[in-house]
């Protein structure tokens, strides 16, 4: 039974910390609320079929996983026992215990099959046998990834249109399933600032709030709810006045962004005549539109996990596929392709768990890993560099030492070498650059500006590197402080770096999209800066409207300050400045 | 209806490979096929069944079959047994 607004206002509202801004009222809806537990949770009759149907399609899909690993090997060991896990999986007595439970006790599949393997890993478990234990082990494993199977496939059939959508988290896979919707907002009960779910709602403009525990609330038993990204509120059941408010501020909301977009017109220059580029972080095709429409001079930082992430064979033609079709819309404009940073929290489900996966086994660590993986990567772009030449640039993430620059280098030849061989058109001088978000690399920039044609900065990673510091740990995430003086000296040193060498340099990450900061950059010497496509409009507004030399002298005082706060006061007196120019 | 005693012969008994072996061949028959071993069945088709049996080596089973082909299946069944499931 629906709530109504008769419960006090105290009781239907819930506070949390600003994700992403803006406000969204849509109907509450609950995903993965069952993810770290499993629950004794009952379905309606009606939904047997589906739950039975999930089972059913999890075990077919985690089936053809093994049969691939099989093909990995040639060892007979390895392939008898990847048959014998499969011997599990076509278990009878364990599919009649699951479809049993699903059908005559009406649990979720999810619950079904754990209480069916656990029957089983009990009894092996008082086995005295050392074979036995072994085998228990695997037989967990097995359970776990066919909980995750069925998982991975629960949030295709929410229905989360107009939703606000309530998760303990949302890892990138789901945000990307979810983005299919129009959704009205997000909200968490985990997640630092610079999550990647922040960081995806704020690029696709979903208002979110971060930080919220309900727990004796249960969200979905209302029919509306609003939230205010700006605010970090949540509120159940708004009242008329409210809803009025909140039409007031979508009106509002568009004119300050036709407003904002009076400045994409302007030249991309300082008030004194001082040129600088803004291109967009783009990473869905639905961005791509407001690549024109806000004023990006093509894309800084065209993130590819999505591609790895939807696809999953992530084939030459897939990525040749996007790639085009974002080079089309970037056209005049060039477009730098990030090759694939999975790892950390990025990491799909399925895969192993590492216990500090931001020093891990992510971006070029994983590919240089994975020779066919980097291939195909680069051969899809090398093969729309020929369809655009000169606009199409390789962006190689996370790299630590000067040896990766070489051996990423080398793949790239080797993979050039063979497509000319067939006879293949593509941009033979397509450019070459690293992002630099690994403090070790940061150090060697002036070594690292000899190898390659270009810098990226990726300001988040760099942060929490410097600062050892995990962004999305809400415990430390306070330590998180892009304002904190190392940061502004490590990118000023790369600047210099870059600019001895004559080789270009732009920030891609978080802080570009500040407008003081972006000033700041300015003032240091960079000209490019990459930012999501909504930050554009206001940056521009700030570096169009103010001289080269303020933010010169600016930048002066941020690399002399001792500590974070006097960071801070420097950029908000500036702002105080600012806006009383405007007035 | 067949049935037939078998006694475990590999030394580590009814270990992971022969049961393992024991199902992909079992279930190339048609019969229906069970395992009974101190009074305790379980579908010898069942990988899981089977592993809770905890099978050492020297125990005694009775194998039990029935269906079309069940003739056939004992002859083959029990010769792996026999041949330690060509394991040793």
């Amino acid at each position: 039974m629906k709530r109504t607004a008769k419960i006090p206002l105290k009781e239907r509202t819930l506070l949390g910390k600003p994700g992403a801004g803006g406000r969204g009222v849509g109907r509450p809806v609950v995903v993965n609320s069952e993810k770290r537990v499993v629950k004794p949770e009952k379905i309606s009759p009606e939904h047997e079929k589906r739950e039975l149907e999930l089972f059913k399609n999890a075990v077919r899909e985690l089936k053809a996983e093994f049969e691939k690993l099989k093909g990995i090997s040639d060892e007979p060991d390895v392939s008898e026992v990847v048959e014998s896990q499969i011997q599990v999986l076509n278990d009878p007595e364990l599919t009649r215990l699951i479809k049993a439970k699903i059908s005559d006790k009406n649990v979720k599949a999810v619950y079904a099959i754990f209480t069916s393997f656990n029957d089983y890993i009990q009894l092996l478990e008082q086995a005295e046998a050392d074979w036995l234990k072994d085998r228990t082990v695997d037989i967990v494993s097995i359970r776990d990834q066919l909980i995750d199977v069925v998982r991975n496939h629960q949030p295709d059939y929410i229905d989360a249109e107009n939703a606000v959508i309530f998760a303990e988290e949302l890892s990138p896979t789901e945000m990307i399933k979810l983005s299919r919707f129009n959704l009205a907002g997000i909200v968490t009960q985990k997640g630092g600032l610079t999550s990647h779910v922040v960081i995806l709602a704020h690029s696709l403009g979903i208002p979110c709030v971060i930080g919220v525990e309900w727990k004796r609330m249960r969200p979905e038993e209302f029919t509306t709810v609003m939230i205010d990204g700006d605010m970090g509120s949540v509120l159940f059941e708004p009242t008329e006045n409210l809803k009025k408010e909140y039409r007031n501020y979508e009106q509002e909301k568009a004119e300050k962004e036709k407003n904002a977009l009076q400045w994409v017109q302007k030249r991309d220059e300082t008030k004194c005549g001082s040129p600088f580029t803004i291109r967009g972080n783009v990473e869905f095709i639905s961005e791509l539109p407001k690549i024109a429409s806000y004023g990006a001079k093509g894309i800084g930082l065209l993130r590819t996990e999505t591609i790895l992430f939807e696809s999953g064979g992530f084939n030459v033609d897939t990525q040749v596929e996007f790639y085009r079709q974002v080079a089309e819309a970037s056209l005049p404009h060039p477009v730098i392709i990030r090759l694939f940073d999975a790892g950390g929290d990025k990491l799909p489900e399925n895969h192993e768990e590492e216990h500090n996966p931001f020093l891990g086994w992510r971006g070029i660590r994983m590919l240089l890993d994975k020779p066919e993986l980097l291939r195909n990567q680069y051969e899809a772009i090398l093969r729309v560099s020929g369809e655009f030449p000169g606009k199409i640039k390789i962006l190689v993430p996370m790299i630590s030492h000067m040896e990766q620059i070489e051996q990423a280098k080398e793949a790239l030849k080797e993979v050039k070498h063979s497509l000319e061989n067939e006879g293949v058109k593509f941009d033979h001088t397509i450019e070459f650059g690293i992002m630099i978000e690994v403090p070790g690399i940061a150090m060697m920039a002036g070594e690292a500006a000899q190898e390659v044609d270009f810098f990226s900065i990726g300001t988040n990673d760099l942060t929490q590197y410097m600062l050892a510091a995990d962004r999305g740990n809400s415990k430390i995430s306070s330590l998180y402080q892009p304002s904190h003086p190392s940061i502004w000296r490590i990118i000023n040193r790369v600047v210099e770096a870059s600019e001895t060498a004559g080789i270009p340099v732009s920030v891609c990450g978080e802080m570009a999209s500040n407008p003081m900061y972006a000033a700041c950059f300015l003032g240091m010497g960079l000209t490019e800066l990459s930012m999501t496509t909504n930050s554009i409009p206001g940056v521009k507004q700030m570096l169009c409207s103010h001289n080269l030399d303020e933010y010169q002298a600016r930048a002066a005082q941020v690399l002399d300050a001792r500590n974070c706060s006097e960071v801070d006061t420097i950029f908000q007196d500036w702002a105080k400045e600012v806006e009383l120019q405007q007035v | 209806m067949k049935r037939k005693k078998v006694k475990v012969l590999n030394e580590a008994g009814l270990h992971a490979r022969p049961s393992s072996v024991l199902v992909k061949t079992a279930s190339g028959f048609e019969s229906e096929f069970e395992i009974e071993m101190y009074g305790y069945r379980v579908n010898g088709k069942s990988i899981l069944g089977l592993m809770t049996l905890a099978a050492e080596q020297g125990a005694e089973m009775e194998l039990i079959l029935d269906g079309p082909d069940e003739d056939e299946a004992m002859k083959t069944l029990t010769k792996l047994f026999k041949d330690k499931f060509e394991m040793e």
